[in-house]
């Protein structure tokens, strides 16, 4: 218990005292899980939408792929960019690996079918019909399906919190593709394996606070943003 | 051609099958036609391709004041109510202007366009209430203010009061009766009651099977069946074929039309629309009591008003007769003119 509660004091000094690597570690993290969800949002939502109101041939086999790709593991997606961006892969050329470039590939492949399948059950808990009535009142195609977004704000809302959540936590992809490269690649959660693996547990405590607060801090904005209560345009 | 919305040649597709077929159809500016059909008939499917609103395969022409409507013109023309009262996040008041907010009017000038329809809806008490916490009712008397309140051309209404009890309903149907009168808006009104078509609709077209079999004034096609079918929608269920009756047609007549002669001495009456059968069951429904008779023909269902006392009824499989106070005669020819037959007027004959 000592370990634990002298780590958590050790922890709270060097963050109160402003540690110039924490720091950057920190921000380099927010930077990374940041991009890969804004990724993940960009290709996500839309492919999200299609799935869900859209009617094609093997709609629901991409359903159940996105589905199965919720829940894989990051070790697997780290393990294929390593081989894309590896330097004899197809895209070695490039020189990406051990860059925080290959990091936001990686985690945005992990949060993107996160948010296709959140974003597909969100707006399919909308009535049916949502879109013929908007059409129905004069909205155009478009208009009708920002207002179905609209609509599904509050899902919609938790299914980049989840994505967000999915990729600033994760640590095997990061590891991999990374590399924990000091002052380059290294996030706060391959900070705090190493750490943990040297025995500085203060600082493995540190690195994990920090973590929580920012999935905290990112989580309350969103939150914030979800439980708005605005009138529909 | 007069203001209004009209069809030619209309035809709906759906996986390989014609779910609607209408040759030609159109509502004048002011006036309101309701569609009634039984389930599956495609009023839906009829009121979604006039709107431009089909998700299916559509062709011919949809007519706004005469021409073929763009799309643009379409949805500038419309405002829709759909069976289920799809409200948006956010106050009554909020969605009552989402119609006109679409059209690009301003938050401030659609508050005060819409305020006198919510007046004329009594959804003032309401306006500031979430829709979500409104009840089936007051959502659909929401959804139909929205409606109004975007100043239609066209007004479509698909089963608006279905799943309402009587009294909300009788409530509503008067409210929008009165906030239609003097507009200049063609209203489309899919149903399947025949009273809410009395009550809105100066025209009605009968929809069975994707097609209209029939198309005129509302009191005549109501009280008017050119075939079994539209009969059974009309309510004059009770078929008697020229082989129960020894007539030359077949007749149709209501159930509350149709009686068991019960006191010998009224036989006598009018014999030729009286038919023997054998009485299979009898149910009380409190305000009338059922009476199922198997004819040689088929069934026939007679509806007596009060209770029929139990002594005065023979047993189950005994001979009765019924005696069919009020019937209409069908004639099975020429199905594919409705507007001739129903213009002939033979279809009124009254036994």
């Amino acid at each position: 218990m000592d370990v634990l509660f002298g780590g958590f004091a050790d922890a709270i000094r060097l963050l109160l005292s402003g540690d110039e690597d924490s720091w950057s570690i920190t921000a380099l993290t927010l930077r990374v899980s940041l991009t890969a969800t804004a990724i993940a949002l960009l290709v996500g939502l839309p492919l999200g939408a299609i799935v869900a109101l859209a009617r094609f041939p093997g709609r629901r086999i991409l359903l159940a792929a996105a589905n199965t790709g919720m829940g894989m593991p990051p070790v697997v997606v780290g393990l294929f960019v390593t081989v894309l961006l590896w330097r004899s892969g197809p895209l070695g050329g490039l020189g990406l690996l051990y860059t925080p470039t290959a990091m936001i590939v990686a985690q945005a492949a992990i949060a993107t079918p996160i948010v296709i399948a959140l974003v597909a059950a969100a707006l399919q808990q909308v009535d049916p019909d949502f879109r013929v009535q908007m059409r129905g009142l004069g909205a155009t195609p478009i208009r009708a399906l920002v207002a179905l977004l609209g609509e599904a704000r509050l899902p919609l809302l938790a299914g980049a919190m989840a994505a967000f959540g999915a990729v600033v936590s994760e640590v095997g992809a990061a590891q991999m593709v990374g590399g924990n490269l000091v002052g380059q690649t290294r996030v706060l959660t391959t900070a705090a394996v190493l750490a943990t693996s040297r025995g500085q547990f203060s600082l493995a405590i540190a690195f994990g606070m920090i973590l929580l607060l920012i999935a905290f801090g990112v989580n309350l904005s969103l939150t914030l943003i979800q439980q708005q209560r605005t009138a529909p345009r | 051609m007069s203001a209004g919305i009209g069809c030619r040649d209309l035809r709906v597709h759906a996986g390989g099958r014609e779910l609607l077929s209408v040759p030609e159809l159109h509502v004048a500016s002011g006036r309101t036609l309701a569609v009634l059909g039984p389930n599956g008939a495609g009023k839906s499917t009829l009121l979604r391709a006039l709107g431009l609103l089909s998700s299916h395969r559509v062709s011919g022409q949809i007519l706004l004041d005469g021409r073929p409507a763009t799309r643009s013109q379409m949805r500038d023309a419309i405002g829709a109510v759909l069976q289920r009262p799809i409200l948006r996040r956010g106050t009554v008041a909020d969605n009552v202007i989402s119609g006109l907010r679409f059209r690009g009017v301003s938050r401030r000038e659609a508050r005060d366009r819409a305020r006198p329809w919510i007046e004329a809806l009594a959804l003032g008490p309401l306006a500031d209430r979430d829709a979500r916490s409104l009840s089936i009712g007051e959502a659909q008397r929401v959804s139909i203010t929205r409606a109004l309140a975007a100043g239609p051309r066209v007004l479509l209404l698909d089963e608006p009061f279905t799943g309402l009890d009587s009294t909300t309903r009788a409530d509503l149907l008067a409210d929008l009766r009165a906030a239609l009168t003097g507009q200049p808006t063609a209203t489309i009104m899919v149903t399947h009651d025949r009273q809410e078509a009395l009550a809105l609709a100066e025209e009605t077209a009968l929809l069975i099977g994707g097609r209209i079999r029939q198309h005129g004034p509302t009191t005549d096609v109501l009280d008017q069946p050119g075939d079994p079918d539209t009969a059974r929608l009309l309510g004059y269920t009770n078929l008697l074929p020229p082989a129960l009756t020894g007539l030359a047609e077949t007749l149709v007549a209501r159930p509350e039309h149709t009686r068991l002669v019960l006191d010998s001495h009224d036989e006598h009456d009018d014999d030729t629309r009286s038919v023997t059968g054998t009485l299979r069951r009898t149910v009380a429904l409190g305000i009338a009591t059922r009476v199922d008779v198997d004819t040689s023909a088929g069934p026939l269902t007679c509806l007596h008003p009060g209770d029929v006392l139990a002594t005065e009824l023979p047993p189950t499989g005994g001979e009765v007769r019924v005696r069919i106070r009020h019937a209409r005669s069908l004639n099975d020819a020429d199905q594919d003119e409705p507007a001739a037959r129903l213009a002939s007027g033979t279809r009124a004959s009254t036994p």
